[in-house]
């Protein structure tokens, strides 16, 4: 135990990485998204004109602000995939005749839908085509006497009816269960290795087998060694996260005009822990049972690396839209804890999936486990040469 | 006190087939007196040391370590050996009075006793001057001495040193040589492996020589002295081996 305090490897994984990343996950993501999505938008944008004589009034209208600026290029469709412009406009020749008459014209953005910028492009310069429009309808209306209120004779009201929590816990609900999951694993990783493939490395598996310990011990030992780490990695997850989703709330909100509460119950946040345990255990014996199979500690992050992604893809079940926990769900393993973990994080207790998959879990732990022992009881697999 | 009755050994290798390691040996080491098992790489040597310490257990036949069945009592046989051999490694992040203190509690020695147990280790071995340090900031000699110190925390009545002196320098091997010396003098039974030559006609009282998990000749130098008419246990072995 204290062996593997002291092994930075293990440290880094087990406690740095939970603390440290919720935060940043939070706080980092959303600000350089936001300063990013800000910093574009301030952006002057470059556009290219073709039939600028035709629509000359608008074009004032538009270049009047910083947002835009006309750049003069001879092929415009060249010029945009160079770059040189974020898009292009085309007007017709008879656009303000047209328009003047009351009768109506049309106006072609050219963009490159491969490219954000120009993307972005694109829908600042329909915003203004649709303000321009909107100032021409109303002064066709002001002409014939006519209120403009007419055009909207029904008053659609939206009323988000979820409770803040739930709000937070909807957004959280994807995400946080995937990543305690997976710092689960992580957690337990390092040492498992470590106190396998790296003994043996060692040699300090094979002076470990000459004490007066049983077998059975040693394995209980190292068992219990992992689990801990994989244990205080959820804790410090749990904290982490809690912290920095209540830190997190102000910058949240303003992605939308919904208000958004990251109040977690403090029931949520047992159960989560309390379902994660035996999903840690069953790791911890993987893990092991896998790792000893190894001669070197190289040999053994070979063999783990597989099972990451036997760990990510079902932990990933929150991102699919519309799977909701069921009988047989319920028995898959990582997939069932993925989902209770959304649904206990929402607020919802269903007590009979819970506990069903509480035991099932611990059931796949113990079989794992009982794995692991017999292990240790190989000479085969303790002495692989 | 070792006494072994065809004790058997025998691996499944997949590319190999049946490799028989340990073959029908029976050999008896007694107290006060070092018995030198010499063999090529890859003779026995380590398989037949492994089987006494009770880390693998015999295909067939069986033996007795300081009075306990090495099938039936697998734990009280350890209580009793120490085990030393080129591959137990020492736990690097530990610092030297950590290991001890940790092994002496592998071997059941209680928080009281454990204490001057330790003291009365590291005074012994003279690595008071390392006694909190790092196990990996510490030299190959200082390991060594940690080593032994660890075998010897639960005052074993027998030895099993596995080429204890592979791979170290001159002084270290002293050392050890040394402290080889003075457990026999203490009346412990001394099973050692080498396949240095000069080593073994130093120190053993009894010379086994295994080839192919076959023990092929016992008996003091003089013995083997006389069967083969051969002065040097090198040439002995050459002898024997070879026919």
């Amino acid at each position: 135990m204290l062996e593997t305090l002291r092994d930075r490897r293990t440290l880094i994984s087990t406690i740095l990485i939970p603390i440290i990343l919720f935060p940043v996950l939070m706080f980092g993501m959303s600000a350089v998204v936001m300063t990013m999505m800000k910093k574009t938008e301030a952006e002057t944008t470059q556009i290219a004109v073709i039939g600028e004589e035709f629509a000359s009034s608008f074009i004032s209208f538009l270049l009047e602000g910083d947002d835009f600026q006309k750049v003069n290029v001879e092929d415009f469709k060249s010029a945009l995939k160079e770059k040189e412009i974020h898009a292009a406009l085309e007007f017709p020749s008879d656009f303000e005749k047209e328009l003047a008459q009351g009768e109506n014209s049309e106006a072609t953005i050219y963009y490159d839908g491969a490219e954000i910028r120009s993307s972005i492009a694109k829908e600042k310069l329909s915003g203004e085509l649709k303000d321009y429009q909107d100032s021409v309808v109303t002064e066709r209306l002001r002409e014939r006497n006519i209120e403009k209120s007419i055009l909207h004779p029904i008053k659609i009201n939206k009323e988000n009816l979820a409770p803040k929590e739930k709000m937070g816990g909807f957004m959280l609900g994807m995400f946080l269960p995937y990543m305690i999951v997976i710092l689960a694993m992580v957690g337990a990783m390092y040492p498992a290795i470590d106190l396998t493939a790296g003994e043996k490395e060692r040699g300090t598996l094979e002076t470990i087998l000459v004490t007066p310990v049983s077998r059975l011990d040693i394995a209980t030992g190292k068992f219990l060694t992992v689990l801990t780490a994989s244990v205080i990695t959820i804790i410090l997850a749990t904290v982490s996260m809690s912290v920095s989703a209540g830190l997190g709330l102000g910058q949240m909100r303003e992605f939308g005009p919904e208000p958004v509460s990251f109040v977690i119950r403090p029931l949520s946040i047992l159960l989560l822990f309390l379902l994660m345990l035996p999903l840690a255990a069953l790791f911890s014996s993987a893990l092991l049972s896998v790792s000893l199979f190894a001669k070197s500690y190289k040999e053994a992050q070979s063999y783990v690396s597989p099972l990451m992604f036997v760990v990510i893809l079902p932990a990933m079940i929150n991102f699919i839209p519309g799977i909701e926990l069921n009988w047989g769900l319920a028995f898959v393993p990582i997939v069932n804890i993925s989902l209770a973990a959304r649904e206990v994080l929402l607020g919802t207790f269903h007590w009979e999936f819970i506990g069903l998959i509480f035991v099932s879990t611990f059931l796949y732990a113990s079989f794992s486990i009982f794995v692991t022992k017999r292990l240790f009881e190989k000479e085969e697999v303790l002495f692989k040469t | 006190m070792i006494v072994t009755k065809n004790l058997t050994k025998i691996f499944q290798d997949k590319k190999r087939g049946e490799i028989r390691a340990v073959d029908s040996v029976n050999i008896e080491c007694k107290p006060g007196r070092v018995f030198g098992l010499l063999g090529l790489n890859g003779a026995g040597k380590t398989s037949l040391m492994r089987v006494l310490s009770t880390i693998l257990k015999p295909t067939s036949g069986t033996a007795r370590v300081a009075g306990c069945d090495i099938i039936n009592e697998p734990e009280k046989v350890k209580e009793k050996i120490g085990f030393l051999s080129s591959d137990t490694g020492l736990y690097h992040r530990l610092t030297a009075e950590e290991t001890v203190s940790y092994f002496g509690r592998l071997n059941g020695i209680g928080e009281d006793k454990l204490k001057n147990r330790v003291d009365e280790i590291f005074e012994r071995f003279d690595m008071n001057e390392f006694r909190k340090r790092r196990v990996d900031k510490l030299s190959t000699g200082m390991k060594q001495k940690i080593s032994i110190a660890r075998t010897f925390i639960n005052d074993p009545e027998v030895l099993i040193l596995d080429e204890p002196t592979i791979g170290l320098d001159v002084v270290t091997s002293r050392g050890i040589i040394q402290f080889i010396r003075e457990s026999k003098q203490a009346n412990e039974c001394i099973l050692f492996s080498t396949h240095v030559m000069w080593e073994a006609q130093k120190l053993c009282d009894d010379i086994a020589i295994i080839h192919q998990g076959k023990i092929l000749e016992v008996g003091t130098l003089d013995e083997l002295r006389a069967r083969t008419g051969l002065n040097d246990l090198d040439d002995i072995f050459v002898k024997i081996v070879g026919e």
